[in-house]
C-alpha cells in the first residue's frame, strides 16, 4: 500500500530567484534517497515543497497518483501524513518524550496511543526516558524521540532535514544506523537532506544532487559515484582533483582540448614503473589511508594510498590513474 | 517596564567575599532598609485603635478589592494580549507592522492618568452618556450605564494600561519558539488551531506568566486609580491608614498583607514554569513565515488589534488632549510642578543610577554579595511605592527626623532608588552579559587588577546600557504617585501630585495637562523599548536557509 512520493517539474521562487528550479524526483518506497548539495542549493526548500510547508510555483508533488501540491492548491501539511525530522529535532519542550510521541497518535484514542508510543520508545531503546522532558535528554536521545514521533503515526513518507548534523561525531554513526534502520523497516519513501557526502554514501540507497536549485543527477549511490555526469556532481560526492587538459601529461591520460580531468584521490595510483613522475610534498596518515600530496610538474595531485605503500616527503614516485575513478568532462565555461 | 529583572544565577554561592562585594552589599542595604523596616514595624509596634477599626471593618473590602481587581484584570489582559501577540507574530494582515509597536504604547500612561480619562469619558457628564441622552431623549436616571467607579471599572482601566507587559512577553514567547516545532505539529496531523493550543501556547506559557506577574504587581501597587475611582484596595488602605488615621503601624500591617500577595505572585510565576522546559534548544532560525489572513479575516484581526490600542491609548489620551485644549485654566502652577518634578525625579534617578551601576558591575564578579544585591533590588522592584514610603517614614521617625528641609527630598530619592534600581540595572546587566566573558579574562591575562578591570573594561561596557537605564529610572520616578504623596516636601507638588489633586477635586480640565506631560515623558522609554525589540529579533533577521 506504500506508494512513491514524487516531484514533477516543481519550482519555488523567492522574488526573481528560483530556489528550486524545475526539479523532478521520485522517492521510491522502502528506499532512502539522499539529497546532496552545498548550502543554498535549495535542498531544504525542496523538502519543504514535499512537506507542503511551502506552495509550489510550478509543477506538482504527488503521493502515488494523488496530487498533493500544484500551483493552484496545496494540501495542508496536517492532511498529508508525511513525517518530518528536523536538524534541531523540534521536540515540544513542554511535553515528555512519551507525550511527544503520542502527539501524532491522537486519532487512535488514548489507550491505543499510549501503547503504540510506548512500543516505539521501547523499540528505540528509550523506555527509561519516557517521562523525561526534551531538555533533560541527550542529543542522541532527542534524535531518537524525534524519529519515534515522526514514525509512530505510520506516515506515508518521511523527510529528514540534516537530522544528524547536530550530533556529536562520535555518536553520529551509531544514532544514524539505529534511526535509518527504523526508517527502512517502515518501507516508505524517505528523503535525507544532507551536505555530508560520506553520510549520503554510507546510508542512502539513492542519491540526488542539487545545485543552484537544479537537479544535477540522481540514481543508485554507487552508480552516481562511479559515473558522475559532471565535475560538480563528482565533487559533491567526495574530494576530487581537477586538472586542465594542458596540465595533464599525455602519458597519464588523454584529455582532449577544452576538457578537464577530475580524479578521485583513491584513483591516483603510485607505481614505480609508470612513466609519469611526481614529487611527494606531504604524506600523512588520515585514518584508514595515507593522504599523499604530490607535485606533478608544478600541479598539485592528491592520492590516497594504503599505509604500507606510503612514500616519504621529497621522494619521487611514478603515477598512473585508475580509469574507473578518473573522469573527463568538458571544461566549465566551454 | 524592563522585564522581570530577576538575577539569573543566585547559586552557586561561593562564600568568599570579593572586593566588589563591599559596595554591592552597601547598595543592597540601602535598597532593603525601607522594605525591612516595614516588616519590623508591623511585627513589633502595636497597631492601636486604628488597626482594630481597620481589621474589623475595612480588611475584607481592602483584600477583596485588591484580589477582585487582580483577577478581573488578569482576565481582561489575557483575553486581549495573548491573541494579539499571536496575530502579530504569526500572521500577516493590514496594519500588522504598525500594531507590532503601537500595542506597546499604553505602557506610557500610568494607571491614574487612564483612570481620570476613562472616568471622564464614561461619567454622567461625559461624551458617551451625553451622546446617548441626545440620541434617545432619556434623562440620566432613565438608563443603566457601566460605571468606571467600580471594581470592574478599576480592573478595566488598569488592564488597559498594563496589558502590554503580557503582550510583550507573549510575543517574545511566540517568536522564540522553534518554528520547526509548529511545522512538526502540522506534519503530525495537528490543525493550525490545535498547533496553537497544544504547542505554541504551552511553550509560551511561562513567558506569558512572567508578563502577567509583572502587570499584576503594578496593578497591586496602584494607588491613584483606585483612589480616584473610589475602589478600596490594600494600597489605597495603606496610604489612608497613614494619612487619615496617622497610624504607621496599622499601615505597616496592611503593607505586610500586600507583600504576602506580591510574594505569592512571584512564587506562582516561578511555580508555573514547573519542570517542563520552555526554551527550545534550537540555534537554527527560520524566517518567521507569517500566514496571510486575507479578506474579512485580515480586517477582523486588524480591528481586534485596533480595539485594544484605542482603549489603551487613543481614547484616553485624546480625551485628555481635548480637556486640556478646552480648558482656560491658568497654567502657571504647572511650571512650579514641572520644576519640582525635575528636581525630585532627577535626584531619585541619579541615586538609583549609582546603585544600579554598582550592582551591575558587582554582578560581573558573580560573588554572593552581588547576587544578593541583585535579588534584593528585584524584590524591592515588586514592592508598591506606598509600602516603601511607609518604611522610609518609619526609619525617619525612629531617627527623630521630620519631613522638613532637605530630609523629604533625600527620603524620596531613597524610596525611588529602592523601588526602581532593578529596572535601571537591567539594561546595564544586559550590556555586560552580551560582552563575552573572555574580555575580563583577557584583561586579567594582560595584568589588570580587578579594580582596573572594573574601571577600564566593565564600566565602559555597562555604560553602553546606561542611557536606557537612566531614562527608565527618571521616567519611573516621575510617574510615581503614592510615595511622592506621602513623602514630598511641604508644598512641593510634582506633576503627578498636581494631576492627582486636580482630579480629586473634579477639576479634570486642569488635571489634563500634567497628566499628558507625564504620559509624554512615559512615551520616550516605551518608544525606545519598542525600537530595541524590533531590532533584536533572531527569527526575523536570519537569512533563508534554502
Amino acid at each position: 500500500m506504500t506508494v512513491a512520493l514524487s516531484a514533477h517539474g516543481v519550482s519555488r521562487r523567492y522574488g526573481p530567484t528560483a530556489v528550486v528550479d524545475e526539479v523532478s524526483l521520485t522517492l521510491k518506497p522502502g528506499a532512502i534517497t539522499a539529497l546532496l548539495g552545498g548550502s543554498g542549493a535549495g535542498k531544504s526548500t525542496l523538502l519543504r515543497l514535499f512537506a507542503g510547508l511551502e506552495p509550489v510555483d510550478t509543477g506538482e508533488v504527488r503521493l502515488g497518483d494523488r496530487v498533493l501540491s500544484s500551483p493552484s492548491s496545496t494540501l495542508a501539511p496536517d492532511k498529508r501524513r508525511i513525517g518530518l525530522i528536523f536538524q534541531d529535532f523540534a521536540l515540544f519542550p513542554h511535553l515528555t518524550s512519551l507525550q511527544n510521541v503520542m502527539f501524532g497518535l491522537k486519532a487512535l484514542g488514548r489507550e491505543a496511543a499510549l501503547a503504540e508510543a510506548e512500543a516505539w520508545l521501547r523499540r528505540l531503546d528509550l523506555t527509561a526516558r519516557a517521562g523525561a522532558y526534551p531538555h533533560e535528554l541527550s542529543g542522541g536521545e532527542q534524535q531518537r524521540v524525534a524519529i519515534a514521533r515522526a514514525l509512530a503515526p505510520k506516515p506515508a513518507a518521511i523527510l529528514m532535514d540534516e537530522p544528524f548534523s547536530g550530533l556529536d561525531p562520535a555518536l553520529r554513526s551509531y544514532v544514524r544506523d539505529a534511526a535509518l534502520e527504523a526508517v527502512r523497516e517502515a518501507g516508505i519513501p524517505a528523503l535525507l537532506v544532507t551536505h555530508d557526502p560520506v553520510e549520503a554514501l554510507e546510508s542512502a540507497d539513492h542519491v540526488a544532487i542539487l545545485k543552484s536549485g537544479k537537479l544535477q543527477q540522481e540514481g543508485p549511490a554507487a552508480d552516481v559515484y562511479l559515473s558522475p555526469a559532471s565535475a560538480d556532481v563528482a565533487a559533491a560526492l567526495g574530494p576530487i582533483t581537477r586538472l586542465k587538459a594542458a596540465d595533464v601529461p599525455a602519458a597519464l591520460a588523454d584529455v582532449p582540448v577544452g576538457h578537464e580531468l577530475a580524479v578521485r584521490p583513491e584513483g591516483v595510483l603510485l607505481d614505480g614503473a609508470a612513466p609519469v613522475k611526481a614529487r611527494v610534498v606531504t604524506s600523512q596518515l588520515t585514518g584508514a589511508m595515507h593522504r599523499v600530496v604530490l607535485d606533478m610538474g608544478g600541479h598539485r595531485l592528491v592520492a590516497l594510498v594504503p599505509r604500507q605503500y606510503a612514500p616519504q616527503p621529497g621522494e619521487e614516485v611514478g603515477v598512473r590513474l585508475d580509469p574507473a575513478l578518473a573522469f573527463i568532462f568538458p571544461s566549465a565555461g566551454t | 517596564m524592563a522585564g522581570l529583572p530577576l538575577p539569573r544565577r543566585v547559586l552557586p554561592f561561593r562564600l568568599s567575599l570579593r572586593p566588589a562585594d563591599g559596595p554591592a552589599a552597601l547598595a543592597c542595604a540601602i535598597i532593603a532598609v525601607p522594605m525591612i523596616s516595614v516588616l519590623l514595624a508591623a511585627v513589633f509596634t502595636g497597631g492601636g485603635e486604628a488597626w482594630q477599626h481597620i481589621r474589623d471593618t475595612l480588611m475584607v473590602p481592602y483584600l477583596g478589592g485588591t484580589l477582585g481587581t487582580l483577577m478581573l484584570a488578569t482576565m481582561f489582559m489575557l483575553v486581549f494580549a495573548v491573541p494579539a501577540a499571536w496575530l502579530v507574530t504569526m500572521h500577516e494582515f493590514p496594519g500588522r507592522a504598525a500594531f507590532e509597536w503601537l500595542l506597546i504604547l499604553p505602557l506610557a500612561a500610568p494607571g491614574y492618568v487612564l483612570a481620570y480619562a476613562w472616568g471622564d469619558l464614561m461619567g454622567v457628564g461625559g461624551p458617551l452618556q451625553s451622546a446617548l441622552r441626545d440620541m434617545t431623549g432619556w434623562a440620566a436616571r432613565d438608563y443603566w450605564f457601566p460605571s468606571m467607579r467600580s471594581l470592574p471599572g478599576l480592573a478595566f482601566v488598569l488592564a488597559s494600561g498594563l496589558y502590554p507587559y503580557v503582550y510583550l512577553t507573549a510575543r517574545a514567547g511566540f517568536v522564540s519558539q522553534s518554528i520547526c516545532a509548529l511545522e512538526a505539529a502540522r506534519s503530525l496531523g495537528a490543525s493550525p488551531l490545535r498547533s496553537f493550543w497544544q504547542v505554541a501556547l504551552p511553550a509560551a506559557r511561562p513567558a506569558i506568566a512572567a508578563g502577567l506577574a509583572l502587570a499584576l504587581m503594578e496593578a497591586a501597587a496602584d494607588y491613584g486609580a483606585a483612589e480616584y475611582l473610589g475602589v478600596p484596595t490594600l494600597t489605597f488602605g495603606i496610604v489612608r491608614a497613614w494619612k487619615s488615621f496617622g497610624e504607621p503601624a496599622a499601615a505597616a500591617r496592611l503593607a505586610v498583607i500586600l507583600l504576602v500577595l506580591v510574594v505569592g505572585l512571584v512564587m506562582a510565576e516561578r511555580w508555573s514554569r514547573g519542570r517542563a522546559g520552555s526554551q527550545q534548544s534550537s540555534t537554527r532560525w527560520r524566517t518567521v513565515s507569517r500566514t496571510k489572513l486575507s479578506g474579512a479575516a485580515g480586517w477582523l484581526a486588524a480591528a481586534f488589534c485596533l480595539t485594544g490600542f484605542t482603549i489603551g491609548f487613543i481614547l484616553p489620551v485624546s480625551r485628555l488632549v481635548w480637556r486640556a485644549v478646552e480648558s482656560h485654566e491658568q497654567i502657571a502652577p504647572i511650571w512650579d510642578a514641572l520644576k519640582n518634578t525635575l528636581v525630585l525625579a532627577g535626584c531619585g534617578a541619579v541615586f538609583a543610577f549609582v546603585l544600579a551601576l554598582v550592582i551591575a558591575l558587582a554582578g560581573r564578579g558573580k560573588g554572593p554579595g552581588a547576587a544578593f544585591a541583585r535579588l534584593t533590588a528585584s524584590s524591592a522592584y515588586a514592592i508598591p511605592g506606598a509600602v516603601l514610603a511607609l518604611g522610609a517614614l518609619v526609619v525617619l521617625g525612629g531617627m527623630g527626623l521630620t519631613l522638613t528641609g532637605l530630609v523629604p527630598v533625600a527620603a524620596l530619592a531613597w524610596v525611588y532608588a529602592s523601588r526602581f534600581t532593578a529596572a535601571g540595572a537591567e539594561p546595564m546587566v544586559a550590556a555586560l552579559d552580551r560582552a563575552p566573558a573572555s574580555l575580563g579574562q583577557a584583561a586579567q591575562s594582560l595584568g589588570a587588577s580587578p579594580w582596573r578591570r572594573a574601571k577600564e573594561v566593565d564600566l565602559p561596557i555597562a555604560l553602553s546600557g546606561a542611557s536606557a537605564g537612566a531614562l527608565i529610572l527618571f521616567v519611573e520616578s516621575l510617574k510615581e504617585l503614592p510615595a511622592t504623596l506621602m513623602l514630598r516636601p511641604f508644598n512641593w507638588d510634582t506633576l503627578a501630585v498636581r494631576a492627582h489633586a486636580y482630579a480629586s477635586d473634579e477639576r479634570l480640565a486642569a488635571a489634563a495637562l500634567p497628566a499628558l506631560l507625564i504620559t509624554l515623558a512615559g512615551l520616550v522609554p516605551v518608544i525606545l523599548l519598542s525600537w530595541r525589540l524590533s531590532h533584536a529579533r533572531p527569527g526575523e533577521q536570519a537569512g533563508l536557509d534554502a
